[in-house]
């Protein structure tokens, strides 16, 4: 059934009956994120005004009666944010390791990539212009924008042989202009709104509730097979385009196919909790770091530990300050940008080497 | 020679125009007669001159001090670093100072004057942390500079990520810094003005001053010393005069994005490289596309008024896009 082997390259896996063979060394880094993200949601369940935990919560669940402060603070506010932002951390997570894999740039991010800037800018044009559309349709809305933005990006960026730097600074202009753009309109939105939508600019799990969590759930079942078929397809995209169709990987297929998926799972995230920066780059090299991957092993990996990061997030914005109730994304970009400095660091490095 | 100066006259009536159209233009426009008359015969009971005197010509003023100040730090910092993307709003500059200024008026709550001088420490230690940044990150061996601009953006978002964080600290007094984050030319920030500008006319002067070496520099440094250039006073002279510069245009009226950025790839072309023609040129330019800016956000969407920095990034993201384009995505790409 299952069985400890080696593979050809000397390292440790396990192989299952279907032929399926999965490395130790990733299988015990992902129970090591899993674990994580298990003590990260106690300590999340924990932090906070409320002064209730993991007993009141198991209590609850047993039949046991919750006092209504607890009951709020576990079910209304707590839950909800910690499910949300790991859901939606994982999805940015995933989106960042495929479109790094596709645009062959380690660098790449949904965010300063542009595609989250498009998705909201598409959202926010039918909330102002076209506001009896139902919200269940806001989804579509992100994914056009977003999916407009890539095809932009890729008629602007043209060739397959531009340098990744140029391909950043170009998501960069993209994203300037859009940000500019979701500035004007959110003056053509009533007060109210205004604020609300603000602080969802900003990358917040304020809002988090139920209904977000039902809304966001189908994206993120549906990301477990886009892992599992377009996963393998990533293994050869790493080694470029021409040893991708020497191992008879069909380019002009799974291309366009991961592009499309990348975009839906960036949206849909993007329309839960706002924009996340700098997650996408963030998760998928600290993930390296911590158990070297390809294909849906890194991917795996990398929406664990997107999950893990943005609960991590919320339970350092709501424990340490919880007067100064940082929005998420802020947060994430406060962390996110010396992360990537270090790792455009050891880019210059391995180029040097390199030479 | 002569089409340079030609080309310099008409930028020089142009600015004006356009100074006299952006006194005259807003939610009432308001006839040219009336606008000189204003000057001249200033008439207190007249509310149509109370409105040019104390809410369009102080706005108008401050459109020209943050154009003409980007600007020229746009022409020096491009022949300096050689860099077609350079400039104060994409190198840190803007963003130090704004952040500087956000966690001054937070932590030590200075005032006004002080909030000027936290702005030209933060304009130097923003372009410092820029600069440290792409050589961390290998700028040595780029030749295109890309990695300079990269670590520009990416120490901008933290920069304003944190006055953002401070902002948020303290809702109280957000409202009073949020127009001014995103870069805003309101008349309410006249008192600034007011403070600030005998240290832009400084800057400006000092680099109309450095114009003949900085030129020479741009031809190349062994040149330049060969003429007798100092090759290491000069361009921290120059620093030191777009820093100031900067640091108070962003003082006044907030991180106005983007003017430096655009403004020396229109002068350029008309006036060529010659620091003499090219930082006048560019002064009077961006102070014409700030005034026009300003006319475009308060009509464009009437009756709400947009921030002019807004607009400007607007503007000026487009013209990033095409620069990048331009210059590092063509085959065999310009060089600057």
């Amino acid at each position: 059934m299952m069985r400890l082997a080696k593979a050809l390259d000397g390292r440790r896996v396990i192989r299952l009956k279907g032929g399926l063979q999965v490395r130790l060394h990733n299988v015990a880094g992902g129970c090591v994120l899993l674990l994580a993200v298990l003590a990260l949601t106690l300590l999340s369940l924990s932090v906070g005004f409320t002064q209730t935990g993991l007993g009141d919560l198991l209590a609850g669940m047993l039949g046991g009666k919750l006092e209504g402060d607890e009951a709020f603070a576990l079910w209304i506010v707590r839950m909800p944010r910690i499910l949300l932002g790991f859901m939606a951390g994982w999805l940015v997570a995933i989106t960042g390791g495929m479109l790094q894999s596709l645009a062959r740039n380690p660098l790449a991010d949904p965010g300063l990539f542009g595609l989250s800037q498009g998705s909201m800018v598409m959202i926010m044009l039918v909330l102002v212009f076209l506001p009896s559309v139902p919200l269940a349709y806001l989804p579509l809305a992100a994914m056009a924008g977003g999916l407009g933005v890539a095809l932009v990006l890729i008629w602007l960026v043209g060739g397959e042989q531009s340098s990744g730097l140029a391909i950043l600074l170009m998501g960069i202009a993209l994203e300037t202009v859009l940000s500019a753009i979701t500035s004007i309109l959110v003056l053509y939105t009533p007060d109210e709104t205004s604020y609300a939508l603000s602080s969802w600019l900003a990358g917040s799990l304020f809002q988090a509730n139920w209904s977000g969590i039902l809304a966001l759930l189908p994206w993120f079942l549906l990301s477990f097979p886009a892992v599992l078929v377009l996963g393998r397809a990533l293994k050869v995209f790493d080694l470029g385009n021409e040893m991708a169709m020497a191992l008879g990987e069909p380019l002009k297929m799974s291309r366009p196919a991961l592009l499309f998926v990348a975009v839906l799972l960036s949206s849909a995230s993007v329309t839960a909790v706002g924009p996340l920066s700098f997650l996408g780059v963030m998760a998928p090299h600290l993930a390296t770091f911590l158990s070297p991957a390809s294909g849906r092993a890194k991917l795996i990996l990398s929406g664990l530990m997107g999950g893990a990061l943005v609960v991590a997030a919320d339970v350092v914005s709501r424990g340490l300050a919880s007067d100064l109730s940082l929005p998420i994304g802020l947060s994430l970009t406060l962390v996110g940008v010396p992360l990537f400095i270090v790792s455009l660091r050891l880019r210059a490095l391995r180029l040097a080497l390199g030479d | 020679m002569t089409g340079k100066a030609l080309a310099l006259c008409v930028i020089l009536l142009g600015s004006l125009g356009a100074f006299i159209a952006n006194l005259s233009s807003g939610a009432t426009s308001i006839p040219l007669d009336a606008v000189f008359a204003a000057f001249f015969a200033f008439d207190a009971e007249n509310y149509d001159h109370y409105v040019i005197l104390y809410q369009r010509l102080p706005r108008a003023l401050m459109a020209i001090h943050a154009g003409a100040l980007m600007a020229c730090g746009g022409v020096v910092l491009q022949g300096l670093t050689r860099n077609p993307l350079a400039s104060p709003s994409t190198l840190g500059i803007n963003s130090g100072a704004a952040f500087f200024v956000v966690a001054g008026a937070y932590v030590f709550d200075l005032g006004t004057e002080a909030q000027g001088l936290a702005a030209m420490a933060g304009a130097a230690f923003g372009f410092i942390c820029v600069l440290s940044v792409a050589r961390l990150a290998g700028g040595d061996k780029d030749p295109r500079g890309l990695s300079l601009i990269l670590s520009g953006a990416l120490v901008s978002m933290l920069l304003i990520g944190l006055a953002n964080a401070f902002l948020l600290s303290d809702p109280a007094r957000r409202s009073d810094f949020l127009g001014w984050v995103t870069g805003n030319i309101n008349h309410v920030y006249f008192d600034r003005l007011v403070f600030f500008w005998p240290l832009g006319v400084l800057a400006l002067a000092g680099l109309f001053f450095l114009a003949r070496p900085l030129t020479l520099l741009t031809l190349g440094e062994e040149k330049a010393a060969s003429v007798g250039v100092s090759v290491r006073r000069v361009p921290r002279l120059a620093l030191l005069c777009v820093v100031i510069g900067s640091g108070s245009a962003v003082a006044i009226c907030g991180p106005v994005g983007f003017v430096g950025l655009v403004v020396p790839h229109v002068v350029r072309p008309l006036v060529g490289v010659n620091m003499r023609f090219a930082l006048p040129a560019a002064a009077l330019f961006g102070a014409c596309a700030c005034l026009l800016a300003d006319i475009l956000a308060r009509q464009a969407f009437a009756p709400y008024v947009l921030h002019t920095g807004i607009l400007l990034d607007l503007i000026g993201g487009t013209v990033f896009a095409v620069i990048v384009k331009r210059f590092y995505l063509s085959p065999g790409g310009q060089t600057a």
